[in-house]
Parts: C-alpha cells; sequence; structure tokens
C-alpha cells in the first residue's frame, strides 16, 4: 500500500476512484448503447427524459432501486444471491491493474513539519510486474459468475445460458491468450507500464540488424502484430459475451439466458459487469496495440518538458498535468473502440453454435498459433544477424 | 523478498510505528488466506451437493494462489488462478451441472457403516498429517539457520530459464504424461455407455 500515511491514503482514494470510474461509465455506456442503436436502426431511442434523453439513465437507477425482489423458491438461495457479486468482481480487479495514464511523480515536500515523499504513483489502482497475468487469470473467473447464476436459478433457460456461456469463454480463452503471445515476445515484458513506454515515438523496425525508422507512423503495437490484433479483438467480443457472439443470452431462444430470474439491483450488477468487461477489453487492445496512454509522436517527458518550459509549471504540477492529459488520451482510445463493440453488437447477426465453435477452434486458434510461431522465428532472425 | 529487502520509511506515520512489522504483516495475511483455503477445502469434502464441493474447490484454489502472492511468488499464484481455477474448475463445474447427480448424491451418503469408514479413514488421514507435520517442523528447527541466502532472482525470466534447462527432461516428461491422460480419458469415453454402462 505504501510506506507513509501520506502515501496509503493516496493509494487508497486511487483505489477507491478507479472502481467508481468504472462503475460510473456503465449509465453512460447504456445510454451510448442505446442512442447508437437507434440511431443506427434509424429510431429516435430514449428522447423523452431530459435532455437527449440522458436523465433516463437516472430514472432507470430508481427502477433499479425499488423493484421487488425475488428469489426463485426452487433453487439454491446463496449461489444465486452470490452470482450477481462475483460477476463485478474480475472486471473490477482487471480494471484496476491497467495503467489509465502516466506515472505522477511527486518531488519531496513539506507538510505538517515532515518532509515527505518523494513518490510515484502509478495511475492505476495496483501495479504488478506480471500484469498480464493477473488481467489473464483475474478475468478467467469471470465464467464462474454465469454459471452459479444458471445453476442457482434453477431454471432451464439459465442453465442453459450458463452452459454456453462457460463453453464459448473456455473455447476463446485460448485463442486470446496464444494470439497474446506474439505481442509478448516482440515487448518480452508482461508489465504494462513497460509496454506503453516501449510504444512511445516513432515506428521502429529491425530488418536484417539494421534499424529502420519511419516517422510518419507511431510505434504501436498494431504495426507489428496486425493478425494478433485482429484475433485479440475477436476473442475479446466472445469473451465480452456480446453479439455476434452473444448465444449465452440469445433473447429469442433462451428469454435472457443465465440473467433470466434476476431483476432489480442484482441484474444492474451483471449489466456492470459485461460493460465492466467490455471497459477491460477496451483498455487492453489500446495498451497492446494502440500505444497505451501515449500520444502519437510525442514522448511523456516531453509532454513534461513544455508544462515545464513554457506554462512555468513546477515539476509536480507538470507531472500532474501531463498525466491528466494523456489520461484523456487513453480514455479518447477506450471510448472509440467501446463505440466499435456498440456499432458490431447492432450490425452483425449471432452465429450459430456450430459456426462459433468452428470459428474459435478451427480458425482462430490455428492462426493465432501460426502468428506465434512466424513471431518467434521472425524475432530470432531478425535480432541474431 | 526477505524482510531485509523491504524497503520501510520509519517514519512517525508509518505501520512499524504502531508496533506492526513487516514480518507481522505477512503472518496475518498468511493466517488469514491459509484459514479461507482450509475452511474451503472443508467445504468440498463436508457438502453433499457434487456443484457445491466442485465450487469450494475453486475457492481453495483461488485461495492458494493468494498464500503463493503472499510468499511474493506473483507469477506462480496468477497461474494458479488462471489454470486451475480459471479453466480446470470451470469445467469441472460445467460438466458436474450437466449431468442429473441425484444418484451420485446418494451413494456419497450411505448408511451407518459407510459413515463410520470415513470416519475411520479420515482419522488416518488426520494422523499422516499430523506426523509429517511434526516430524517436518523438528526437522526445520534442527536445520542450521540460513542468514543471508544470495538473493533469488524471483523474475519470470528467471523461472523459464530453470524451467527449460535445468529441468526440461521433468518438464517434457510431465506434458508427456497430461497427453497420455487425455488420450486415455478420451479412450474412455468412446466405450458404449461411458463409465456408466450398467445403466
Amino acid at each position: 500500500m505504501g510506506s507513509d500515511v501520506f502515501e496509503i491514503s493516496v493509494n487508497f482514494i486511487k483505489l477507491v476512484a478507479i472502481f467508481l470510474l468504472m462503475v460510473q461509465l456503465v449509465p453512460l455506456l447504456v445510454w451510448v448503447e442505446r442512442r447508437g442503436s437507434a440511431y443506427i436502426q434509424n429510431r429516435f431511442g430514449p428522447n423523452r427524459v431530459g435532455p437527449l434523453g440522458l436523465t433516463q439513465l437516472l430514472a432507470d437507477a430508481v427502477k433499479f432501486l425499488f423493484k421487488e425482489e425475488f428469489i426463485p423458491g426452487e433453487g439454491r438461495r446463496l449461489i444465486f444471491l452470490l452470482a450477481p457479486v462475483v460477476a463485478l468482481i474480475p472486471g473490477a480487479l482487471a480494471f484496476g491493474s491497467i495503467p489509465l495514464s502516466a506515472p505522477i511523480q511527486v518531488e519531496a515536500f513539506q507538510w505538517l513539519g515532515q518532509t515527505w515523499g518523494p513518490y510515484n504513483f502509478p495511475f492505476q489502482s495496483f501495479q504488478f510486474d506480471i500484469g498480464i497475468v493477473f488481467v489473464l487469470g483475474v478475468s478467467s473467473l469471470a465464467a464462474y459468475a454465469l454459471l452459479m447464476a444458471g445453476y442457482g436459478s434453477e431454471n432451464k433457460y439459465s442453465l442453459f445460458g450458463a452452459l454456453r456461456a462457460s463453453a464459448q469463454m473456455i473455447s476463446y480463452e485460448l485463442a486470446l491468450g496464444l494470439s497474446l503471445v506474439g505481442i509478448l515476445l516482440i515487448y518480452g515484458t508482461f508489465d504494462f507500464a513497460e509496454m506503453v513506454t516501449l510504444q512511445e515515438g516513432p515506428l521502429t523496425l529491425m530488418l536484417f540488424g539494421t534499424e529502420y525508422t519511419l516517422s510518419f507512423l507511431p510505434n504501436w503495437g498494431i504495426f507489428y502484430q496486425p493478425l494478433g490484433f485482429v484475433i485479440l479483438f475477436a476473442a475479446l467480443f466472445a469473451e465480452t459475451n456480446r453479439l455476434p457472439f452473444d448465444l449465452p443470452e440469445a433473447e429469442a431462444e433462451l428469454v435472457a439466458g443465465y440473467h433470466t430470474e434476476y431483476g432489480g439491483l442484482k441484474m444492474n450488477m451483471f449489466y456492470i459487469g459485461e460493460y465492466g468487461h467490455m471497459l477491460v477489453a477496451s483498455g487492453l487492445i489500446s495498451t497492446f496495440y494502440l500505444g497505451g496512454y501515449n500520444l502519437p509522436f510525442v514522448t511523456v517527458d516531453q509532454i513534461r518538458e513544455f508544462f515545464v518550459q513554457s506554462q512555468g509549471f513546477t515539476l509536480t504540477n507538470a507531472s500532474l498535468a501531463a498525466s491528466f492529459l494523456l489520461h484523456l488520451v487513453f480514455m479518447a482510445k477506450v471510448f472509440l473502440l467501446l463505440w466499435i463493440f456498440i456499432w458490431v453488437r447492432w450490425t452483425l447477426p449471432r452465429f450459430r453454435y456450430d459456426q462459433l465453435m468452428d470459428l474459435g477452434w478451427k480458425t482462430m486458434l490455428p492462426w493465432a498459433l501460426g502468428n506465434t510461431i512466424v513471431t518467434a522465428v521472425f524475432i530470432l532472425w531478425m535480432r541474431s544477424v | 523478498m526477505g524482510p531485509g529487502e523491504h524497503h520501510c520509511h520509519s517514519g512517525v506515520y508509518s505501520l512499524d510505528a504502531i508496533g506492526i512489522g513487516v514480518d507481522m504483516q505477512e503472518a496475518i495475511l498468511f493466517y488469514i488466506l491459509g484459514s479461507l483455503a482450509v475452511v474451503c477445502s472443508l467445504g468440498v469434502l463436508l457438502s453433499k451437493n457434487p456443484v457445491s464441493s466442485a465450487l469450494y474447490l475453486a475457492l481453495t484454489m483461488v485461495g492458494l494462489s493468494f498464500v503463493f502472492v503472499g510468499l511474493d511468488a506473483f507469477f506462480i499464484g496468477m497461474v494458479q488462478l488462471a489454470v486451475y481455477a480459471g479453466a480446470v474448475m470451470v469445467l469441472f463445474v460445467m460438466v458436474v451441472m450437466l449431468f442429473d447427480l441425484k444418484k451420485e448424491e446418494d451413494s456419497f451418503s450411505p448408511g451407518f457403516f459407510g459413515n463410520g469408514l470415513k470416519v475411520i479413514l479420515g482419522g488416518f488421514m488426520v494422523g499422516a498429517i499430523a506426523s509429517v507435520i511434526a516430524y517436518s517442523t523438528e526437522m526445520i528447527l534442527s536445520a542450521p539457520k540460513i542468514t543471508q541466502a544470495e538473493p533469488v532472482d524471483m523474475s519470470v525470466k528467471a523461472l523459464a530459464r530453470l524451467l527449460f534447462t535445468d529441468y526440461v527432461v521433468a518438464f517434457e516428461i510431465l506434458g508427456v504424461l497430461l497427453l497420455l491422460v487425455a488420450i486415455g480419458a478420451v479412450a474412455l469415453s468412446r466405450i458404449p455407455g461411458g463409465t456408466h454402462a450398467d445403466d
């Protein structure tokens, strides 16, 4: 947590604030989803309550809060009640470990008759050297929420939804993990922050022992691993259970799938879990392939330098300002990806189950494996010459 | 990471000042996480419903991975989480849910004789574990103290290097063993009627 009271309190506030950031983005995303779907389908969408229908969300929240609690009599009560809580945990934990901006460097200062610092606060809830393994480990637990919901409801449709969901998640986790190996080989690290730092500056390629610099492109992972990017993107769609991979909650077949029996705040927690997963997915894609919080062509140090030189900021304030700016850059990338998530949902129809399994096992897995092997051989060849 | 390597400011506002040292923090963490794992593994044995058992086992895996993290073995802890809790146990829970397990549930709760047998076997198990603990405690206490071990490289790279150089034979043999298990499972499932052939 930290070595003294100041560091511990800042880290604690950070922990709470980043969780609240995730939770508060959900109603906004629901609004974008509704208005976006309406825009795509040539409808109006919710536009009666408040400007642009924005306060509809508030009405929804009140409805969620005051809805009658319903627990199926035949179901298993404890598992039924635990499932929505479990649905929240993986998304929240994974989101906390993604760096949302450059670390804030605080110089030593005097306060309460004591010298504090210097500190270096990473712009994330907690930092690991092995962030990627942590995210993979934590988000693999998401299947339990769906399984528990399906089993606890004692409802055929819920159980079908849960079984479909877990089969799908296990199948696509393989392709997801393998598509990441290529990017891990290139950066040679499990650490998100290090990975983002490596994507600073213009595109630099190592061919036959000579370095080539393409100054008109940023040094982003997508230019090294285009295939890995496509596979990861598709696999993350499957992991978030959204169209075209929404078989676990296919409305036409399963009523609402695993959350058929849930209402009110419990339903809302599943919502937060799902949108939280989308946020984590977008954060991961932008960290791996779109340079994370990097602004193209400018390094973090240059931005800090700019604030010090031309605005006359102190080093601490310059670092704060740079981190805030880069946080906006990161969120812009995340929102772009979230919009693609929503766009795809209202554009593509649902897969059939056999098509889903074929795509996962017979198409994406071999391609991801091939990508890994080609990347490994290429790196060995190019860097050894 | 040994206690010596923790970089603690011993300021007025640190945890050390109120008498909770690093060793103490680690001990508190270990007892909380360890008791979580123990309680959950008891739940695996004591719950009649196979799905609850499987869910308890998953929780045990999660607890174990936390214990690994508490020992600063982050990579092993997270791999434990991803592989055992995230993949293997999800499959278990899924398969257990797929079957109607009323019959198995009954066969797990036999009468007086069966319960007596369970208690006796459980007693043997407890005795074995207790004797192992007693024996190893004596060994650990009588062993020469390691004052300051060489700083061990705990990084993933070091682990991978060890795994693919010194222990590569064991690693490969384990891989082949797992393949054998998979082939065995496929062969078993191809018997007409499967393991429930007498139904």
